[in-house]
């Protein structure tokens, strides 16, 4: 037993500590996936209450210990590789539901609990944390919000940063702070829950969380519509500037249109995913209006209900988060808008690398890429040009380890660099949080 | 933090400033100052050393120089309507004036963005993208005089935010200056850039980590169909509860607003409007919007609910004209009030929506404890309360005690889990009461935020954060409490 682990032993007791070499073999090779190859973790650690997490980032303050936070390990493989790890601080066993106001539509949470247990403790209510995130069945809400990570429910809802209204974390001295509260309207003091959301562990380990949440909506239907790129176009573009109020607008490039077995027979296969959830009159209406439009251009259409319509929105989300090949290169991308189809062409017609996905939420921009492992910097600099061009960015989420050390995979733009690692310097000066993920 | 120099040499600052920025836009004979003295808080008055007007980013960019090369504080300024000094100078500070930043820079409909200047008047956003079927979701009632730059610094709200949200959800990018000077693009015309949030932490920060030069927003698409609901009941409670009712039962209204008896009555005197029954103890504004047979079935339900606790009558409107006849008293009722008592002191906390009727009970009973008639007028949907506290400012020793009448409801509405402030933003009226809000780790973390956007502490100093200096007067006003019989000075 090393020294590390009877320091740990009397601050929280044995439970929730694992040597490193005791993990099982495949929880370690997932972990190593963060970490930059030369150095292995001693421990992982579960504390399970706020007061131990604490206690366990004080002494690691105290004894320069540098710490990789994470809740489930789903989305460890996302971001740089981190430096020097010494202890995997997992937030797995802070998992309780401490209160659902639900006259009030607030739920507060500890970091460690799963989303799918969440919504199953909402849905009773009739309510729901409105956010379609990666790995739904393990992700934590902690990861959720440390990553940002959602999906085309971001067309009705926004982002994480839009429902999260209060957070407690512990900072890298180890004191716990709190920003925000459990009220949907609050201007007092800085918002620090922008601050945490997408920092990915770096600026501090979150401990406590309150969302607002939604009604569950009564009925739903998708329109699927597939053809000629323009004619896409056209049809994403009235949507948007009618009234028509989707909850989810996906727009998809070829390759992703027949993996999901929605192309129709032509060789124009980009396709359009309109999602109504609404009451049962309104997503009637919805959908028709819409299937009449795309119609109206040339589009094949068809009308997912019930079973068909969960069905594809879940084998949509196996696509975003299990890549045709496991070791592919995941990227989530933004472009302005109005030039989503003109990037997913291009990303068609790339010359050395066929991508394996390619989706972009329609009203926002935002998307994501997946492309095969051998896929070049030099190609990955040029999609980052072409995304760049329409005011967007591409970032790397999960790519082989030499490509992770060789290239830029934030693409961070350099002016506003000053100010996010002088962030990071005054949250964390001794760099003991997820050092080297982010900045 | 910066020692403001005893004798600092304006003249040599005004020169430096009239080399960056049309002499004409340097401002600082006193009776020219006068009119920046306050902002809409009017009980904290404060002449600056001089003000200066600059008509883009590099002249902001290089006034902020001129301060930091003379070790000057400065303090923004938009419209000047704020509710909790945000905008008081301090006496050795330059007011940096955003009043010749007017420009729409670009109306991109098709992106459902516009991007403008900060001095921009908010409702002229809406204006500029109306014919194109869309809007700008925040509106403060104040949206024909307050500017786009508050609105980003205070995070503002208005009657929408219940179903849009507010400012931070409507900011994508904005262009600004640090306050050493440098200019910055943060955030972009897409949501989630790689990297640490930055406008989420720059919106509703009041001023004090910079300016905002260039603001990118995101429009709306206006509904299909509108109608405004008024329903008025014999209780407050029965109003407050119907806005229970209409949540649970999976509504969200647009906005959902409730006024007191004695606000309905000021607005009738004032205003006359003749839609608010007098004899009302409150009146609840429920407006509902999306496609029509959403509206439609949505209105039975409320219509339902607030019989169901006992409203008399419930009219509604869809017709613009008709909706803003509706409309017309709620937007008028500070304005009301304002007439009806020589002086008002709004306050803005908010607890959770089920706790309303338990708050206006206990805000009721402190109305009768101090003697001070308080009128009710707020955004029920989520909580937000505006108690308008009336009373005389030529009584001297009023104002304190009115203030201390705020500072009880503050008090109140955290006990119940609620805040401080739901939309005029802490500035240097609250900041006092932010340490019943937040402990001093929470403070600090804050101020890690600002000693990397603001190490000086020049930018909009002694604003937001309390300071032992600053809140002396609380810790006194406690001490009155406590020691109830020494005297008062
Ligand atoms: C009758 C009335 C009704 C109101 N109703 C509402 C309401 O419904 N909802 C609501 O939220 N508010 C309301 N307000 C408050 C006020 O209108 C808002 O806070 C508004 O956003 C202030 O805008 P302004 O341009 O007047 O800002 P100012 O008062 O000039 O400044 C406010 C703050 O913003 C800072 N600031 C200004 N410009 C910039 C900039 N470019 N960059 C950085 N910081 C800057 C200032 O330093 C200050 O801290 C109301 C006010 C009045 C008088």
């Amino acid at each position: 037993m090393g020294a590390i682990a009877s320091q740990i032993e009397s601050i929280i007791g044995t439970a929730g500590i694992t040597a490193w070499s005791e993990l099982p073999a495949e929880q370690r090779q997932h972990y190593e996936g963060a970490i930059a190859p030369g150095t292995l973790p001693e421990y992982m650690i579960c504390p399970d209450s706020q007061e131990a997490l604490a206690e366990v980032v004080a002494w690691a303050h105290r004894d320069g210990i540098s710490l990789l936070p994470c809740g489930s390990g789903s989305k460890l493989d996302w971001g740089k590789l981190t430096e020097g790890i010494q202890v995997i601080l997992s937030t797995e066993r802070l998992n309780r539901l401490v209160e659902h106001a639900t006259g009030d539509m607030v739920v507060i949470a500890e970091a460690g609990l799963p989303f799918a247990d969440l919504q199953a403790a909402l849905a009773p209510t009739n309510q729901f944390l409105s956010l379609d995130p990666a790995y739904p069945e393990r992700a934590t809400l902690g990861g959720i919000v440390a990553t940002a990570d959602s999906g085309a429910l971001r067309q009705r809802y926004g982002g994480v940063r839009d429902l999260l209204i209060g957070i407690s974390f512990v900072r890298a001295d180890g004191q716990v702070a709190r920003g925000g509260g459990k009220v949907v309207k609050n201007v007092a003091g800085y918002d620090l829950m922008k601050l945490m959301t997408g920092a990915y562990g770096t600026l501090g380990v979150l401990s406590q969380l309150i969302f607002r949440t939604y009604p569950l909506p009564e009925a739903g239907a998708t329109v699927v519509a597939v053809g000629d790129g323009e004619a896409i176009a056209q049809l994403t573009q009235s949507i948007l500037l009618s009234s028509l109020t989707p909850t989810a607008l996906e727009l998809l490039a070829p390759v992703t249109t027949q993996s999901l077995g929605l192309e129709s027979s032509a060789s124009n296969n980009f396709g359009l995913l309109v999602r109504f959830q609404s009451i049962p009159a309104s997503v009637e209406q919805q959908s028709a209006s819409v299937r009449k439009q795309a119609e109206s251009v040339g589009l094949a259409t068809t009308l997912l209900q019930d079973a068909a319509e969960a069905d594809l929105w879940k084998r949509l989300r196996e696509k975003w988060d299990e890549p045709a090949h496991s070791d592919a290169i995941t990227c989530k991308m933004g472009v302005r808008p109005t030039r989503a189809i003109e990037l997913l062409s291009a990303l068609e017609k790339l010359e050395d690398v066929q991508p394996t996905l390619a989706t972009l939420h329609a009203g926002s921009g935002l998307g994501y890429l997946h492309l095969p492992a051998d896929a070049s910097p030099s190609i990955l600099q040029q999609i980052r040009q072409l995304c760049e061009t329409h005011s967007g960015y591409l970032t790397i989420q999960r790519a082989p380890v030499p490509l992770k050390q060789s290239f830029d995979i934030w693409g961070i733009r350099s002016e506003t660099l000053p100010l996010m690692q002088g962030l990071k310097q005054r949250f964390d000066s001794q760099n003991l949080l997820s050092p080297g993920r982010m900045l | 933090m910066v020692a403001v120099q005893e004798k600092q040499d304006w003249q040599a600052v005004i020169q430096d400033m009239e080399a960056v920025i049309d002499p004409n836009n340097v401002i600082r004979r006193k009776e020219e100052l006068l009119v920046y003295e306050c902002d809409g808080l009017t009980s904290y008055k404060q002449r600056p050393a001089v003000v200066v007007l600059p008509r883009t980013t590099e002249e902001v960019a290089a006034a902020v120089k001129v301060c930091d090369r003379h070790n000057i504080p400065f303090v923004a300024r938009g419209a000047g309507t704020g509710l909790s000094g945000g905008a008081l100078p301090l006496e050795n500070s330059v007011l940096i004036v955003t009043a010749m930043m007017k420009q729409i820079l670009d109306v991109d409909l098709e992106n459902q963005r516009v991007v403008v200047q900060p001095g921009v008047i908010n409702n002229w956003v809406t204006q500029a993208v109306s014919g194109g079927g869309f809007f700008y979701a925040p509106d403060p009632s104040s949206q024909i005089i307050c500017s786009i730059g508050g609105n980003v610094a205070e995070n503002s709200g208005g009657v929408h935010c219940l179903k849009y949200g507010v400012t931070t959800n409507h900011v994508l990018a904005l262009k600004i200056v640090t306050p050493d000077g440098s200019i910055v693009d943060i955030g972009g015309p897409v949501p989630e850039m790689p990297g640490y949030d930055l406008p989420g932490i720059f919106v509703g920060s009041e001023g004090t980590l910079g300016l905002a030069t260039e603001v990118t927003l995101r429009i709306v698409k206006t509904p299909d169909v509108i109608r405004v609901l008024l329903a008025d009941f014999t209780s407050i409670e029965a109003a407050g509860q119907s806005v229970s009712d209409i949540i649970s039962a999976g509504i969200i209204p647009g906005g959902m607003e409730i006024m007191d008896n004695f606000s309905i009555n000021a607005v009738e005197d004032v205003v006359s409007t003749n839609c608010y029954p007098r004899d009302a103890t409150a009146i609840l504004l429920v407006e509902l919007d999306g496609l029509e047979v959403e509206v439609a079935a949505a209105s039975e339900k409320v219509e339902a609910i607030c019989r169901k606790n006992g409203a008399r009558q419930i009219q509604s409107a869809t017709d613009p004209q008709e909706r803003l006849a509706l409309w017309k008293g709620r937007k008028a009722a500070f304005a009301a009030v304002g007439k009806i008592s020589p002086d008002y002191y709004v306050q803005d906390g908010v607890v959770p929506r089920s706790k309303l009727p338990e708050i206006l009970e206990e805000i009721e009973a402190l109305s009768q404890r101090s003697g001070y008639r308080i009128a009710n007028v707020f955004h029920a949907g989520d909580g937000n309360l505006h108690p308008l506290i009336l009373y005389n400012n030529a009584v001297p020793g009023e104002l304190e005690k009115v203030e201390e009448v705020g500072g009880e409801i503050l008090k109140l509405c955290v006990k119940k889990g609620g805040t401080i402030s739901g939309e005029h933003g802490i500035g240097a009226d609250k900041r006092c009461y932010m340490p019943e809000l937040f402990n001093e780790t929470d403070l600090e973390t804050m101020l890690w935020v600002r000693d990397v956007f603001d190490p000086k502490r020049v930018a909009n100093p002694d604003k937001i954060f309390p300071t032992p200096k600053t809140c002396g007067e609380a810790a006194r006003a406690q001490a009155q409490k406590e020691f109830p019989n020494t005297e008062r000075f």
